[in-house]
């Protein structure tokens, strides 16, 4: 700040020197106000409004407690599995759901009500926004990463499993992705291995841990 | 202070500087990288989970098992069954197009009626009722026979059920349209007997003599041609293709001997009085209806100078065909040019297969297996009224379609009143298409079970739209020449995709809408419960394992050889006509040319030898060609018609020969396969076969000049 | 890639012309299984997309003397000279939108990369790659037939065979459920082989001498003695590649019992087939 201002100030000294006009020119004073504001304002709505309206927030169907069902079910598993096809099921399908609350009945919460009266009586599949969807050229494996090199979910996922609630899904109007692609943090700048879902990311750690970040047909369809 | 220019500069650039260093720039260029990448318009097909269902592909009579992959609920591709008797995993282009048809926005949506020119949709309950309607109009007047249909077969349970309807009804006149398990079965009959059909056990043969045979162009059940091909190159078997055109099958043939068009029958009788003259043939076979005059005959009309001279070939050659023919292990001749389904010669199928009579290749390994017409289904007894009665005792119209067509066309009076089309298009498949649609215009009520507005089912009255094969339960029983007999079960893979109906269910619904005399004959609550019932021995194992084999052993036993047909020395059919060239019809692996029309997928295989932009490109030799170069156009005229095509040069075409793909030229609304070309069926008549009755123009003269 | 490398694949083809029909099964199951589009007019060939596109050849003699045989042709993933994974449209792709896979020998396409500028298209000897000039459609309802494991193109942007490397993943997402290393050979094959009726395309791993492609093409893992740039020429005497000269060591091999297809595989000057024809492969050095 201090430098562009001090720049400013030489400019205006050395106006006033070749013009030779005696006017008090207070326009160019104003203009460094201006500047100043502009910048401001012009960078805080970079950095904080911006990603508001970059962001369109969508409300999930209704809120999912993973807190609780990992505590019923012991482990992420139970519900995201690995098909014997070595494919990976993604969210559960109703029928999934069914499996255990056909017998376990659902409680009585207003969210256990909209999934009651307005997916399971209807038989239709609950349209669950997916925040760590990827395009569509994307290719993952889960049963390389997960089976055969033992990660676990948190490791691109973060510590979902024990949220109660469902963050709004944040999609970029001009790309469609999810937040979540890019990460919260609009520099782009992550703190945990799970913040951002770039190609990038990934191919940091296809450095780290296979010494190469692999060929194009690895992750791409 | 003051306002002026150089005070907004500083709002300029402080906006700029501002957005410079905010995170703003480097998002937007991710961002709109990205979405230059990701148009909204490009479909991303939804993920799932992929499991597999076996079924039967009825596209062709080939039935073949096929494989269909599903994304949960949704097909998503057609492949060949590992492992199905008849096809083993392969799989043709046509049936791996076949969720193109399934989807096809084309597609007969819901039952329509003719309003003038135009359809208009209805109900299925108003369609049954005016269908039913207008047929018990028909009854009333005691005339049940002027009810027709035409079906593309008359095997299995669902064309059981319509010559049921068709019966019960009280008409005589159910027609089949021409196919090569019909010519398979008009060949044996006087021959063999009554009720009897052929195989041809080619993966077992050391030596195919093929006339005209496009053995891996369509011909008999595909896929298993093309598996026996290949395997033949293996087996060290030999394949020897008599043709006037340098097919495909030629081509990968062992040697191909170039014979002038529609003299088959010549060199087929030929090579039998080669045979019989060198004393080539096995004495074993029992053969009646005066074989000894039948050898003198042959060996009189036929000597090997004149054989030559008819068909073209070398006296050398056809000596040496004999010889090879007669001396290999499991020798088969096998017959039904192209592939199979189009007009033949009775004279030249029966002809051909006394080769085989006479080398003792019938019921052997390798040979031509004489079976009975399995009928594996069993109808209850039709219970039928005195109107009926009467109704079916009367003669009818013809033996074969064409003869319907011609009846119809001949008589001023209306002598068919309703007619059903069913799994069929005589618009475009018989020849001459004028006369066809001509006829059909004389019929005042006409039904169409399709499920696509083909050029028959646009002179429909009431178009009710049947299922696709991916879409309905059905028996599949092969057929087309193969050695075994298989019955395989279509399944369906998916819920209708549009408001049509199972065929089966159509005729029920139809007879229960009837008189009580009729409707008693169908009293199954729906199609599936009839199969099953129907199916009643072979049910249980068809639903468990998706097919049962009724046959697949070397036929017990040495049928009777009856020579009498030949014995009479029909007359062979003659190009009809003037001008110096003849036409004949090409089949196309590429392109189907019966009921079946072309997926995009298949148009997009065909060659721009074949098909250019809208224009079909005939074939001539260069001889022929005087001047024209590789795609001019030309005007090529036959008796019946004239049409604008290209030409192309092909060294592969014997000089005096224009030859044109069938499969082109339809006319319906559809731009990715309709409007391209021209149909050869445009261009040539029927020619009658004397003894017969067969349709058996081979061609036509035609005379080309540069337009 | 150094662990990798060393067990590395080499996926490739062989097709046998001589059982060929040239009947079409395998480009439409290559359609079908690729999410390959389709539009009014395919008749003129060089905008049509065909990822496998089967040619006709001929002999160029005449009537009755004229034969024809079909070629079907795939992207021939060449190895590029040496074989060291320079492939020519590899070495020329500014966006490296498409690299050579030293794990599989498979050369990728990936479309969301590609800004279609077309120089890989100008660079490949085969005509194996295709540009989407306009956007692929679909009539309305044929779209619920795509494939997911294929992301449809857009326009401007070039495409082309993948060996259906989208097979290959399924194959190791299977043997990683199973706790495999590796998979097998008949757990990943293409499309058009499995489509073949005539059983005319043989694949599997080169590198592997288990696999049949190995046993039926017998590549020379030295270098051609007489051009250093050819490796893994068959030791068959019948078996071929398309220009091999060019060193571009494509990874799809053809078989012929008939010379003069053999020779159709390549143009030579007057005389030039004569000299090396007999030079063919190694085996027939000794």
């Amino acid at each position: 700040m201090s430098k562009k201002e001090s720049e400013s100030g030489s400019a205006k000294s050395a106006g006033e020197c070749t013009a030779g006009d005696t006017k008090d020119d207070k326009g160019l004073g104003l203009g460094v106000i201006f500047f100043i504001v502009a910048f401001v304002i012009c960078f805080l709505s970079g950095t904080l409004l911006f990603p508001k309206l970059l962001y369109s927030k969508k409300e999930q169907p209704f809120n999912f407690d993973h807190r609780l069902h990992v505590e019923q079910t012991g482990d992420c598993e139970s519900c995201h599995a690995l098909r014997e096809d070595g494919s990976f099921n993604g969210i559960p399908k109703l029928a999934k759901c069914q499996e255990c609350h056909s017998e376990t009945p659902l409680g009585e919460t207003k969210d256990e009500a909209v999934f009651a009266e307005m997916y399971v009586a209807k038989e239709k599949e609950v349209p669950w926004y997916v925040y760590s969807k990827q395009p569509d050229c994307v290719f993952f494996s889960h049963a390389a990463h997960t089976k055969t090199k033992g990660m676990d979910c948190v490791t691109c996922h973060g510590p979902i499993g024990t949220s109660t609630t469902l963050k709004p899904y944040e999609e970029n109007r001009i790309t469609g992705y999810s937040r979540d692609i890019w990460g919260q943090n609009i520099w782009g700048i992550k703190k945990h291995s799970w913040d951002r879902m770039k190609m990038d990311d990934c191919a940091e750690c296809h450095k780290k841990e296979t010494g190469h970040q692999g060929y194009c047909f690895q992750c791409h369809k | 202070m003051k306002v002026d220019r150089r005070s907004f500069l500083g709002l300029g650039l402080g906006a700029v500087a501002g957005f410079s260093v905010s995170p703003v720039l480097l998002k937007l260029t991710d961002d709109s990288s990205i979405w230059t990448q990701n148009w909204p318009w490009t479909p991303v097909p939804v993920d799932g989970e992929v499991s597999y269902q076996n079924s039967v592909c009825s596209l062709c009579p080939g039935s073949c098992g096929i494989s269909i992959r599903k994304i949960d609920d949704r097909p998503v591709k057609i492949e060949g069954l590992d492992e199905y008797p008849i096809n083993d995993g392969g799989a043709c282009l046509h049936g791996i197009s076949g969720l193109q048809y399934l989807y096809d926005p084309a597609r007969i949506k819901t039952p329509l009626k003719k309003n003038g020119d135009k359809f208009e949709e209805i109900s299925w309950d108003d369609a049954i009722s005016m269908v039913a309607g207008k047929l018990m109009d028909i009854r009333a007047t005691g005339s049940p026979e002027k009810l027709a249909c035409i079906a593309d077969k008359d095997r299995g349970s669902v064309s059981g059920l319509l010559k049921r309807l068709v019966t019960t009804f009280g008409s005589p006149n159910f027609y089949t349209m021409p196919s090569f398990e019909s010519y398979l079965e008009l060949t044996a009959t006087p021959l063999h007997g009554r009720g009897t059909t052929i195989g041809f056990d080619l993966e077992n043969s050391d030596f195919v003599l093929s006339f005209g045979a496009g053995v891996i162009e369509g011909w008999g059940s595909p896929v298993n041609c093309f598996k026996a091909n290949a395997s033949r190159k293996e087996r060290g078997a030999k394949l020897y293709q008599i043709e006037p055109r340098l097919s495909n099958t030629a081509a990968n043939a062992d040697r191909w001997l170039p014979i002038n068009p529609g003299t088959e029958a010549d060199l087929a009788l030929g090579l039998c009085a080669v045979i019989l003259k060198n004393n080539l043939f096995a004495g074993t076979a029992k053969f009646k209806g005066g074989f000894n005059k039948f050898s003198a005959t042959l060996q009189n009309d036929y000597p090997l100078s004149k054989t030559s001279e008819i068909t073209g070939i070398k006296e050398s050659d056809i000596e040496e065909m004999a010889t090879l023919f007669a001396k290999a292990k499991m020798p088969v001749a096998v017959f039904g040019k192209g592939r199979g389904d189009g007009s033949q010669s009775l004279k030249e199928l029966i002809a051909v297969h006394t080769l085989n009579c006479l080398v003792g290749s019938i019921n052997r390994k390798g040979g031509a297996f004489i079976q009975p017409v399995k009928n594996y289904l069993e109808f209850p007894a039709e219970s039928l009224d005195g109107i009926a009665r009467e109704g079916i005792a009367k003669p009818r119209l013809g033996r074969y379609v064409h003869d319907l067509v011609e009846k119809v066309n001949a008589s001023s009076q209306p002598v068919v009143e309703a007619l059903f089309v069913y799994q069929s298009n005589p618009c475009y498949a018989l020849h001459d298409t004028k006369t066809i649609k001509q006829a059909l215009g004389k019929i005042p009520f006409i039904v169409s079970f399709s499920s696509f507005l083909d050029e028959t089912a646009k002179e429909a009255d009431i178009i009710l739209p049947v299922h696709t094969f991916i879409e309905r339960l059905e028996d599949i029983p092969s057929g087309s020449g193969l050695a075994k007999t298989v019955v395989g079960l279509s399944k369906p893979v998916i819920k209708p995709v549009f408001n049509t109906k199972h065929p089966g269910d159509i005729f029920i619904l139809i007879a229960k809408a009837l008189d009580n005399a009729v409707a008693q004959n169908f009293e199954w609550v729906s199609y599936d419960k009839c199969l099953e019932a129907v199916a009643g021995r072979i049910w249980k194992s068809l639903a468990k394992d998706g097919h049962v084999i009724l046959a697949e052993d070397v036929p017990e036993g040495s049928p009777e050889i009856d020579v009498t047909y030949l014995s009479g020395n029909p007359a062979s059919v003659q190009s009809n006509g003037d001008g110096d060239l003849i036409l004949i019809p090409i089949d196309n692996m590429r392109l189907p040319s019966a009921a079946m029309t072309a997926s995009p997928f298949a148009i997009k295989t065909v060659s721009d030898e074949v098909l250019k932009g809208r224009d079909t490109v005939v074939e001539i030799n260069p001889k022929t060609a005087k001047g024209l170069k590789n795609f001019d156009y030309v005007t090529l005229t036959t008796p019946v018609g004239s049409a604008k095509v290209m030409i192309h040069l092909n060294e592969g075409m014997m000089p005096g020969v224009v030859g044109m793909v069938k499969g082109l030229g339809h006319t319906f609304d559809n731009k990715y396969v309709s409007n391209k070309g021209v149909n050869i069926n445009d261009l040539i008549g029927p020619v009658i076969e004397p003894g017969s009755g067969l349709d058996a123009a081979f061609g036509i003269k035609a005379k080309i000049s540069r337009a | 890639m150094n662990k990798e490398n060393i067990k590395a694949h080499k996926f490739g083809m062989v097709i046998d012309l001589d059982k060929c029909t040239g009947c079409g099964s395998c480009m439409v199951s290559c359609m079908s299984e690729n999410n390959v589009p389709f539009k009014e007019d395919e008749s003129n060939k060089k905008d049509s997309i065909t990822w496998m596109r089967v040619y006709k050849l001929t002999n160029g003699k005449s009537f009755p003397e004229t034969e024809i045989v079909y070629l079907p042709r795939p992207c021939q993933h060449c190895g590029g000279k040496g074989d060291h994974g320079h492939s020519p449209c590899v070495s020329v792709c500014p966006a490296t939108a498409t690299d050579y896979g030293y794990d599989t020998g498979i050369v990728s396409q990936i479309y969301t990369r590609c800004f279609g500028c077309r120089y890989c298209m100008g660079a490949c000897p085969y005509h194996a790659r295709y540009f989407n000039w306009w956007d692929p459609k679909w009539p309305e309802g044929m779209e619920k037939y795509l494939s997911p494991d294929v992301s449809p193109r857009m326009r401007g942007v070039v495409e082309k065979c993948s060996f259906c490397y989208h097979r290959y993943q399924a194959a190791k997402d299977k043997a990683y459920y199973d706790g495999r290393d590796d998979i097998e050979e008949n757990e990943y094959q293409t499309a058009c082989t499995t489509a073949c009726p005539a059983g005319a395309i043989v694949f599997g791993d080169l590198n592997n001498p288990a696999h049949r492609v190995h046993e039926i093409v017998k590549p020379d893992p030295h270098p051609a003695p007489n051009n250093h740039y050819v490796v893994g020429k068959s030791r068959n005497p019948n078996i071929f590649r398309l220009l091999e000269r060019l060193g571009t060591n494509p990874k799809v091999y053809y078989l012929s019992e008939r010379e003069w297809v053999r020779k159709a595989g390549d143009n030579y000057l007057d005389g030039e087939w004569d000299k090396i024809k007999n030079h063919h492969g190694p085996e027939s050095h000794g």
